[in-house]
């Protein structure tokens, strides 16, 4: 199975640094979610894993080798980075046509994933004639053509009706279920929560967050507990395998339990509880509580 | 291997309807005025010291159609900029080289092969209205006829592959279009009207455009290159271009 190794990936636009020394591995069979404000560097590191921007250090590997070095690229690598990115006055079945042709695939496969994408009715129809959404989708033929290990998208529900979103997610998913290293770019936590296995969270070019969505979601949330005599409580609950964190005013987080577990142990612990408040910090909030000092443009109050 | 680059940049040149339909345009301007200005110069044949028939029945039409060549040739490779299609093309293909030479390769043979269908149909309807209009005509078994009609075709080759070149290297079609014009139109056929005598006549002789339509001429000029020469001049200055032109596609960022 392919994965995609980015080592000390580096690429800088004058005296700004776009991407600063990013060090991860993009894992086959599930879905990882670039995670970043605009202006984090997430485009620019999936143009260098595609050999379209070259970095100034370190370097993008798929399977072992660099994008520009494989000897079949679409097989390997699929990629919509930009919907629109196309010459208008072609039909979509000749856009595919012509990649079919410089991947030596042959054309039945550009029937097959207009069939894919659902985009076969307008098979012969312009592209300058398609809404984002159905460029979208030709996009999305296009990654798919060569059926590749590994598939990159570039904010792909960007100006999608909420029936694409979801069509999107489930292809993704699929994808990754079929066992694809499958990156997909974002600047909403909200799309990643219901889409990611993982999360590659970025700011400011470098790997702020580098973590599994289900502990992303376990650390973000807790409940806050105040008790008169919180050690023994805290005893037992470590002891039940919750995490417990002790905030400043001397309450307690408890993650990793619900309330009604809480209130139970509490009880045979023999300790009076004072307050048992479930804290729902949203996905959003915790990811913009990471970003907050990555942000490239912050509205300011006047 | 690259064999697929070539097919895949045909299929692009020709699914784009516009690309036929410019190539067919270019061979229309060339036959078209060509035609015309043929007659009118067999008309005049015994006010003219040298008739160069088979010249006279290939440059008239040659200075419109050398104009939608090139900016054919420009557009073959700036539209990949303008559509943001570039990003995709180098992702199939993402050997840079690889990716340029498919493109030069291909438009040079699709110009070459529109430029002999042009200058033989003009050579041919030509030597028809000259002959018509009273004057000598030419015949393809004539002395070095036969190398100024299929030269014709060559220096329609170049001349988008010129084209190409500057819009690998410019990117905007309007910038690498203006360029063009400047180069193959105004430089050499304005410029030395307005230069001064002997940088005017150096434009006339080395220009490289200039130079490459001595492949036409069936008259020597002793003031002139050679045919070959100037073939080769014109030849040489678009290798320079491309060889530009690889030498930044291969370091820039797409």
């Amino acid at each position: 199975m392919t994965a995609i190794e980015l080592k000390a990936l580096t690429k800088r636009y004058g005296d700004r640094t776009a991407v600063d020394g990013l060090t991860c591995v993009i894992e086959p069979g599930r879905v990882t979610g670039f995670l970043g404000p605009n202006g984090a560097g997430k485009s620019t590191t999936m143009r260098m894993i595609l050999g379209l921007d070259r970095p100034d250090g370190g370097g993008a590997y798929v399977g072992g080798r660099r994008y520009t070095d494989l000897p079949d690229p679409m097989r390997e690598v699929g990629a919509l980075l930009d919907a629109r990115a196309v010459h208008g006055t072609r039909t979509a079945r000749d856009h595919l046509l012509w990649l079919a042709h410089a991947a030596g695939l042959p054309e039945s496969r550009a029937d097959e994933v207009l069939r894919q994408v659902g985009l076969e009715s307008v098979a012969r129809r312009r592209v300058r004639t398609f809404s984002l959404g159905m460029s979208q989708r030709l996009g999305i033929a296009a990654a798919l053509l060569g059926d590749p290990a590994v598939l990159l998208f570039d904010e792909p529900v960007n100006g999608l009706d909420p029936e694409g979103v979801k069509w999107i997610r489930e292809l993704m998913r699929g994808l990754a279920g079929e066992g694809r290293a499958v990156l997909v770019s974002s600047h909403l936590m909200s799309e990643m929560a219901l889409t990611a296995d993982h999360l590659l969270i970025i700011g400011r070019g470098r790997l702020i967050a580098d973590v599994a969505m289900a502990d992303f979601v376990r650390r973000s949330s807790g409940v806050l507990v105040r008790a008169d005599d919180p050690e023994p409580l805290v005893k037992r609950l470590t002891g039940e395998g919750a995490e417990v964190r002790t905030v400043a005013d001397g309450g307690l987080v408890v993650g990793g339990m619900e309330a009604g577990e809480i209130g139970r142990a509490a009880l045979a612990a023999g300790v009076a509880l004072t307050e048992l408040t479930p804290q729902r910090t949203s996905l959003e909030e915790a990811y913009m509580e990471l970003t907050r000092d990555s942000l490239e443009f912050k509205a300011v109050a006047v | 291997m690259r064999a697929r680059a070539l097919r895949a940049e045909w299929t692009k040149f020709r699914t784009v309807p516009s690309n036929l339909v410019t190539l067919a345009a270019a061979v229309v301007l060339m036959v078209g005025p060509g035609t015309l200005t043929a007659y009118r110069a067999g008309e005049g044949h015994q006010g003219a010291g040298v008739f160069d028939a088979a010249n006279i029945s290939l440059y008239g039409g040659f200075l419109f159609a050398q104009i939608v060549v090139g900016s054919l040739g420009v557009m073959v490779a700036s539209s990949e900029y303008a559509t943001g299609m570039i990003r995709t093309s180098l992702t199939a293909v993402p050997r840079r080289a690889r990716l340029l030479a498919a493109k030069v390769t291909m438009f040079g043979a699709v110009a070459l092969a529109a430029g002999q269908v042009a200058s033989f149909a003009s050579f041919l309807l030509g030597q028809v209205v000259i002959a018509a209009a009273g004057a000598p005509a030419a015949t393809l078994g004539q002395p070095g006829v036969l190398r100024a009609v299929a030269g014709m075709g060559v220096v329609w080759a170049l001349v988008g592959l010129v084209g190409v070149a500057l819009g690998c290297l410019l990117r905007e079609t309007m910038i690498a279009t203006t360029v063009l014009v400047a180069i193959n139109f105004i430089i050499p056929i304005i410029g030395p009207r307005l230069l001064p005598e002997a940088a005017g006549a150096a434009v006339t002789t080395y220009w490289p455009i200039a130079a490459g339509l001595r492949i036409t001429t069936t008259v020597a000029d002793p003031a002139r290159l050679g045919p070959w020469a100037g073939l080769g001049l014109l030849a040489a200055f678009t290798a320079l271009l491309l060889a530009a032109a690889f030498a930044l596609f291969r370091t820039r960022d797409a």
